[in-house]
C-alpha cells in the first residue's frame, strides 16, 4: 500500500512538473501556436485565421522552422468574454502553445492580459483594438492602433493639411477614453495646438445637430469614427464641402467609400500601407499570400501577414530548442524588425507596455474610390 | 441652442414614423411587434440588394417593399394561427425571439457597419429651405408630411368607415369579432401584410438619415417604442408629437454639453418623466386600459 501510494505521489508529481513546463508541445514534434479571432459575433475579421494559416503553409512547405511544422490553432470568441477567456485558458493549457500570433477580437487583450503574463506567454495580435493592446507586457501588436492612429490624424489635419481649426467628433468605445486623451495631448505636445470642438458623444441617431454645431464653430478639419454612411450624406445637405473629414482606419472599406458623396473631402488613416493599392511597398508580398489562398483583401489581412512574417522571422533566430520560454525569451530580446508595410520597426522588447508601430498613411476618396496620397507614412514628429 | 434644435426637428418626422407604425400595429393586431424595424430593414435591405445588382429603382422598390410586406405577413400567419388565444405578453415575447433571429440572420447576411453599409436613394436630401445655420432638406418634409397623412389618414379610417369599425373590433375582441361575422383571420393578415409594407417604405426615407446598415435599422425599434410610449400606444396625434418632440431633445442635448455624452439616454428619461406624470392620478392595482 506504502510502495503504492509513493508511486502514485511520483506520477502526479511528475505530471505536475510537466504541466509546469507546459507549452513546450513536444521539442521534435509540431510547434503549437494560438490565436484568439472574432470570426462571428460583432467584431468579424475571418480573413484573419485564414491569412495567418497561409504564412505558416508556405513556411511548411519550405521545411517547417529547424525541421519542425508550425501548427495554428485559432479559436473564435464571437466577441463574447466568457468564450475568450475559455479560449486562451484552452490554448495555453491543453493545446500548449508556445506563443499567439495574428490574433484579432475586440476583447482579447482586456481579459487575457493577465493569462499571458501569468503564463510567460507572447501575443503578437494582428490588430489591436482596444488600450489594453498595447499597455500589457505580454502583448505588443502589429498595428498601431486607435490611439497612436488618433495622434498621427490630428497631426495630419494641423501640419500638412495645415487646417488651424481642428476638431474631433468621436464614438468612445467604454474604456477608452483615457487614451484618446493620451493621443490629444501627445499631439499638443509636439505641435503645441489644442482642439476647436472636442465632442465624444457621437453615437447613432441624426448627425445633424453634430453637423450644424462644428458649421457653427467654424471647423475646418473634422475626425471622424462612427457611422459614415448618414454622417456624410447629411454633412453634403448641410454644404459641408469645405471642410476635410479624417476617419479613422476601421472606416477604411471599399463599401464606405461608396457612400461618400462627390463634393465631400474624406480622408481616412490607415494603419498599414493602403490594401487598396497592391503595388505599394511591403503589399506586394501580402496581396501575392491572399490572392493565392483566395482570401479577401482587407487591411486587418496586412496585419495577419505581418504578425505571421515577424513571428517566423524571430523563430528562425532562436537557436536551440523552441520552446514557449525561447519563444518569450526571443520576443523580449528581439532586435527591431523594418517591415515596409508601417511607418516604424517592429520590436517587442522587455517593457511593460508596447506601441512599436507608429504613424500613418492617408487615403482620400475619389469618385467612390480610396486615392492614395503621396505624402508617405506620417509619423508625428518626424514629417 | 436654436440651430440644434431646429437641427434635432429635422429627424423629429422620421422618429414620429417610427412610432406611428408601432402604434398601428398595436391598434390595429393588438400586438407590440419587437420585430416591425427587422422586417422593415430586410425589405429595405432588398431593394438596396437589387439596385446595387443593376435593377431600375422602381421595381427593386417593389420588390423590396413585397418583401417586408411578405415578411411581416409570415410573421402575422404565425401569431394568428399559433398565438390568436394568448394574452398581449406572449404575443409580444414571440417578437422579440422572431427579433433576435432577423437580427442575427440579417447582420450575416447583410453585414455589419463598415462591410454591409449600402448607399441607400436619397431622393428627397436637396435643401428644401434654410433657418439660421441649418439647411433642412426635402426629407424632413416628406417625412413629416407622410406621418401626418398617416395621422390623419388613419384616423378617419378608423372613426368614418365600415373597415375601420371592423378593424376596432378585431383588435379589441377578436374572437366577438369573428362570432359576428367579421373575417378576423384574413383581416388581420391583411393588416399584417399593410404594416410591413408600410415599414418598408418608413425604413427607406430613415435609412439615409438614421444609419445604413441592418443592426441600426432594425434597432431602430427603441426608438420606436419611445416614441409609440409617448402616444400610449394609443393616440396617433401624441405619437406624431412625441416623435418631434424626441428629435429636438436630441437635437439639445447635443448642444448641452453637461448631457452631451448622455444624448441618447436623455429623450428616453423625459419620457420617463412624461409617462410618471401621466400615471400620478392611477391608482395603485387598477387595471390599465389599452
Amino acid at each position: 500500500m506504502k510502495r503504492s501510494l509513493t508511486s502514485i505521489v511520483a506520477v502526479a508529481a511528475l505530471a505536475l512538473a510537466t504541466s509546469a513546463c507546459g507549452g513546450d508541445s513536444g521539442t521534435d514534434g509540431p510547434i503549437k501556436i494560438g490565436a484568439i479571432n472574432g470570426i462571428t459575433g460583432l467584431f468579424q475579421t475571418p480573413e484573419v485565421p485564414k491569412a495567418v494559416q497561409a504564412v505558416f503553409d508556405e513556411v511548411n512547405k519550405a521545411g517547417g522552422i529547424n525541421g519542425r511544422k508550425l501548427e495554428f490553432i485559432s479559436k473564435d470568441d464571437a466577441m463574447n468574454p466568457q468564450r475568450s477567456t475559455e479560449a486562451a485558458i484552452d490554448l495555453i493549457e491543453s493545446e500548449e502553445v508556445v506563443a499567439l500570433v495574428g490574433s484579432s477580437s475586440a476583447v482579447d487583450c482586456g481579459l487575457n492580459r493577465a493569462t499571458y503574463s501569468n503564463n510567460k506567454i507572447v501575443s503578437i495580435p494582428a490588430v489591436g483594438v482596444d488600450a489594453t493592446c498595447f499597455s500589457s507586457p505580454n502583448i505588443a501588436p502589429v498595428n498601431p492602433g486607435p490611439f497612436k492612429l488618433i495622434t498621427a490624424m490630428l497631426y495630419y489635419a494641423s501640419e500638412t493639411l495645415k487646417r488651424d481649426k481642428v476638431c474631433m467628433y468621436y464614438t468612445v468605445l467604454p474604456g477608452s477614453g483615457g487614451g484618446i486623451e493620451t493621443a490629444i495631448k501627445e499631439w499638443t505636445d509636439i505641435t503645441g495646438k489644442s482642439l476647436t470642438v472636442k465632442d465624444l458623444s457621437v453615437g447613432q441617431g441624426d448627425p445633424t445637430p453634430y453637423l450644424v454645431k462644428a458649421k457653427a464653430a467654424g471647423c475646418q478639419a473634422i475626425l471622424y469614427n462612427a457611422q459614415v454612411g448618414p454622417w456624410f450624406a447629411q454633412a453634403a445637405t448641410q454644404g459641408m464641402t469645405d471642410v476635410d473629414f479624417i476617419m479613422g482606419a476601421n472606416s477604411y472599406t471599399d463599401a464606405n467609400a461608396a457612400l461618400i458623396p462627390a463634393k465631400i473631402n474624406a480622408y481616412a488613416g490607415t494603419e498599414w500601407q493602403p490594401y487598396t493599392d497592391a503595388t505599394l511597398p511591403g503589399n506586394e508580398r501580402w496581396s501575392k499570400i491572399v490572392d493565392a489562398n483566395k482570401i479577401q483583401r482587407t487591411a486587418f489581412s496586412q496585419g495577419a501577414v505581418m504578425a505571421a512574417d515577424v513571428f517566423v522571422e524571430v523563430l528562425k533566430g532562436i537557436k536551440g530548442d523552441i520552446t514557449r520560454e525561447s519563444v518569450t525569451n526571443a520576443f523580449k530580446n528581439m532586435k527591431p524588425i523594418q517591415y515596409p508595410m508601417v511607418g516604424t520597426p517592429y520590436v517587442f522588447g522587455p517593457g511593460n507596455a508596447h506601441n512599436p508601430i507608429e504613424g500613418s498613411r492617408f487615403v482620400k476618396v475619389l469618385n467612390g474610390k480610396w486615392q492614395v496620397l503621396p505624402e508617405g507614412f506620417i509619423v508625428p514628429g518626424k514629417n | 441652442m436654436l440651430n440644434s434644435i431646429i437641427a434635432g426637428l429635422t429627424s423629429g418626422g422620421v422618429y414620429a414614423l417610427l412610432g406611428l407604425c408601432v402604434v398601428l400595429t398595436y391598434r390595429l393586431v393588438a400586438v407590440v411587434n419587437f420585430a416591425m424595424a427587422a422586417t422593415g430593414a430586410v425589405g429595405a435591405f432588398t431593394m438596396v440588394s437589387l439596385t446595387e445588382a443593376g435593377l431600375n429603382v422602381w421595381p427593386a422598390l417593389i420588390l423590396g417593399v413585397a418583401a417586408g410586406a411578405a415578411l411581416s405577413g409570415l410573421l402575422g400567419a404565425v401569431l394568428v394561427r399559433w398565438f390568436s388565444g394568448h394574452d398581449e405578453r406572449t404575443k409580444a415575447a414571440v417578437t422579440v425571439a422572431i427579433y433576435v433571429a432577423l437580427m442575427a440572420a440579417g447582420l450575416r447576411i447583410f453585414g455589419n457597419n463598415t462591410s454591409g453599409a449600402r448607399n441607400f436613394p436619397r431622393p428627397f436630401d436637396s435643401p428644401a429651405f434654410t433657418v439660421g445655420d441649418v439647411v433642412v432638406p426635402q426629407a424632413v418634409l416628406v417625412s413629416l408630411a407622410f406621418a401626418v397623412l398617416i395621422t390623419v389618414g388613419v384616423g378617419l379610417l378608423l372613426s368614418r368607415t365600415g373597415v375601420g369599425l371592423r378593424l376596432q373590433a378585431l383588435s379589441e375582441r377578436p374572437e366577438t369579432a369573428q362570432v359576428v361575422g367579421i373575417p378576423a383571420p384574413r383581416l388581420a393578415m391583411a393588416v399584417w401584410v399593410a404594416i410591413g409594407a408600410l415599414t418598408t417604405l418608413v425604413i427607406l426615407i430613415v435609412a439615409p438619415r438614421l444609419g445604413g446598415d441592418f443592426s441600426t435599422l432594425g434597432g431602430l425599434i427603441a426608438t420606436a417604442l419611445a416614441v409609440a410610449m409617448v402616444g400610449a400606444f394609443r393616440s396617433l396625434p401624441l405619437t406624431l408629437l412625441g416623435g418631434i418632440l424626441l428629435g429636438c431633445l436630441e437635437g439639445f442635448a447635443a448642444f448641452w454639453e453637461p448631457v452631451q455624452q448622455y444624448r441618447g439616454v436623455v429623450p428616453f428619461l423625459v419620457i420617463l418623466v412624461l409617462l410618471w406624470w401621466r400615471s400620478r392620478h392611477e391608482v395603485w392595482d387598477t387595471a390599465h386600459s389599452r
